[in-house]
């Protein structure tokens, strides 16, 4: 039989039949089989419990496998801890960084000549000034007797003859800003009686550099630890989706969509995200109970109080939203690649 | 209801699978696809359920050119086509009534409605009885009269069958095409690739030759 006879003879044979009408007959719309029920209502109904149905089969799934489960989640919690850790000593420092500013103060100091009465008058002009919000005045002997407290040189001072201090004024600046601090310091050295405004911002604007450097590396770890839980949570995925590979061709091949498909595995892989997240915070208070003892005898020992920063309400939420939508979107990743794979050739 | 157009697939870019296909089915009709395996049954059922596409030519399904659907289409047309394979693709881990409830649950139908269709589709393939048994206790037979409910619960315009009675024996082969001729007889446009000669010729119907993917016979229905 030649090959071109089949055809030949299969349309003639055919096209009595055919008379013209079945083509012209209009063809039924490309989603037929659904149009008994297309409500939207319905489907909507029938997405929101297919969602439920692979949340909570997804869940089932983890704690099919608690140990394999873990390890994954607690791979993540690793993983968000460090750059969370970061960020909360970042936030005490700004903190920090806020009181020392409020107790950035200048000394001037004044001429040697100037007595007592004068000290006074000085004083009074300098509180005048505009951009002063208060001062303190502290006379030679006042000095004197700080320094000898601070120093612990009662002996040694004592036997000097002469006060080599001069009287000081401590002032409060209105604008803690180093500028605004700079300009004051320049304005008040032009009164007469004033032999010198000495300011202290040098280490501040040190402190400053170093919170910015501080929060650009917490960034660049947040970004960097990220995209590690991005890598957990869709290597993990990607295993899932492989044994559950005879699944996904069955249901893709009667008709199921890509999102249809990706669901439970999101499900899965933001369930991952929490659970990492839940056991990063835990991680989380743990430590600041392991260093809290340690931290406020060091911060005692300075004469200081100083707690630990703890996630509040909101930084918790943001901790398990985070870690949540990374584990989400790792899913995604992992599946959208398998998917890719399947379409027709 | 299905429009091969000079269709051919190539793999790799040397093996022709199917060449200078043409043919013609219209709604209703019951059709054979036979042939030594390789002749190409199975890749020209693959462009029907829209898994390949082919190299040449076109192929139309109810009038649509199925080449230009965007893929996000792919899902929906695929609804309209029940589809039966050789190894039933039953999934293990569910229930028998579960395994017929998947295309409903992928379609958003409502439990209850679901389960009215499962039970009807399951009764009409007489396995009503079995709905709580897992796929792996059922025989062979069985297992592929699960996989016709399947194919048929959400009432399919199509139904294709890849070699639905390959392991067989000659008694359950015939209760199996009985069933598909029975969904032919409510108007069900039927495919079925089959090397089974003898039965095929029991069953007068038009039966469609392949020889090394060319189309080498039309027998109309006796």
């Amino acid at each position: 039989m030649s090959r071109r006879q089949p055809r030949e003879g299969g349309t003639s044979r055919r096209q009595p039949r055919e008379g013209g009408t079945s083509r012209r007959q209009p063809p039924p719309p490309p989603r037929g089989a659904r149009t008994q029920r297309t409500r939207s209502s319905s489907r909507f109904r029938g997405w929101l419990r297919h969602h439920r149905a692979m949340c909570l089969d997804s869940a089932r799934r983890l704690l099919r496998t608690p140990i394999g489960s873990l390890l994954t989640m607690l791979a993540i919690a690793i993983a968000l801890v460090l750059p969370a850790a970061l960020w909360l000593a970042l936030d005490s420092a700004r903190l920090l960084d806020a009181e020392l500013e409020e107790s950035a103060t200048l000394t001037v100091y004044l001429e040697h000549q100037v007595d007592e009465g004068q000290a006074g008058r000085i004083d009074e002009a300098v509180a005048a000034h505009e951009g002063v919000a208060r001062t303190r005045l502290i006379s030679a002997a006042e000095g004197m007797a700080e320094f000898q407290q601070a120093l612990g040189l009662a002996d040694a001072l004592g036997r000097l003859e002469d006060n080599p201090l001069p009287a000081s004024i401590v002032v409060v600046p209105v604008d803690p800003a180093p500028e605004a601090v700079r300009r004051l310091a320049g304005e008040l050295e032009a009164l007469s009686g004033i032999d010198e405004v000495r300011l202290d911002l040098a280490w501040l604007e040190r402190l400053r550099h170093l919170a910015e450097l501080g929060s650009r590396l917490a960034l660049a770890l947040a970004v960097l630890f990220g995209l590690g839980v991005l890598l957990v949570v869709g290597n993990t995925i990607r295993l899932a989706v492989e044994s559950r590979r005879q699944e996904i061709e069955v249901v893709m091949l009667i008709g199921a969509t890509h999102s249809f498909v990706r669901r439970p595995f999101l499900y899965s892989g933001a369930w991952y995200g929490l659970g990492g997240g839940l056991l990063a915070w835990g991680l989380l208070a743990l430590g600041n109970q392991w260093l809290a003892l340690p931290v406020s005898a060091l911060a005692a020992s300075y004469g200081a109080t100083f707690t630990l920063p703890q996630l509040g309400p909101e930084g918790s939420a943001t901790l398990l939203l985070c870690s949540t939508l990374l584990g989400w979107l790792g899913a995604w990743i992992a599946v959208s690649r398998h998917l890719a794979e399947v379409r027709p050739r | 209801m299905i429009l091969f157009e000079h269709v051919g697939k190539r793999y790799g870019g040397r093996f022709d699978a199917l060449a200078n296909i043409d043919f013609r089915v219209e709604r209703g009709e019951m059709v054979f696809l036979t042939g030594h395996s390789g002749a190409g049954k199975s890749s020209l059922l693959r462009l029907i359920m829209l898994l390949e596409r082919p190299t040449r030519g076109r192929v139309l399904v109810a009038g649509h050119d199925i080449g230009r659907l965007h893929p996000s289409q792919v899902p929906f047309y695929r609804r309209q086509i029940g589809v039966v394979f050789q190894d039933h693709q039953l999934l293990h881990d569910r229930s028998i009534f579960h395994n017929v409830a998947l295309p409903l649950e992928i379609r958003g139908f409502e439990p209850h409605e679901a389960a009215r269709r499962v039970r009807a589709a399951l009764d009409k393939v007489g396995l009503l009885h079995r709905e709580k048994a897992l796929p792996i206790e059922l025989s062979g037979g069985e297992q592929q009269r699960v996989g016709i409910a399947r194919a048929v619960v959400c009432k399919p315009s199509l139904l294709l069958a890849d070699e639905p009675t390959g392991n067989l024996d000659p008694q359950l082969s015939a209760d199996i095409m009985a069933l598909f001729e029975d969904f032919n007889r409510i108007g069900t446009t039927v495919m079925i690739a089959s090397h089974d000669l003898a039965l095929i010729a029991r069953l007068r119907h038009r039966v469609l030759r392949l020889r090394e993917g060319r189309l080498v016979a039309d027998e109309e229905a006796a």
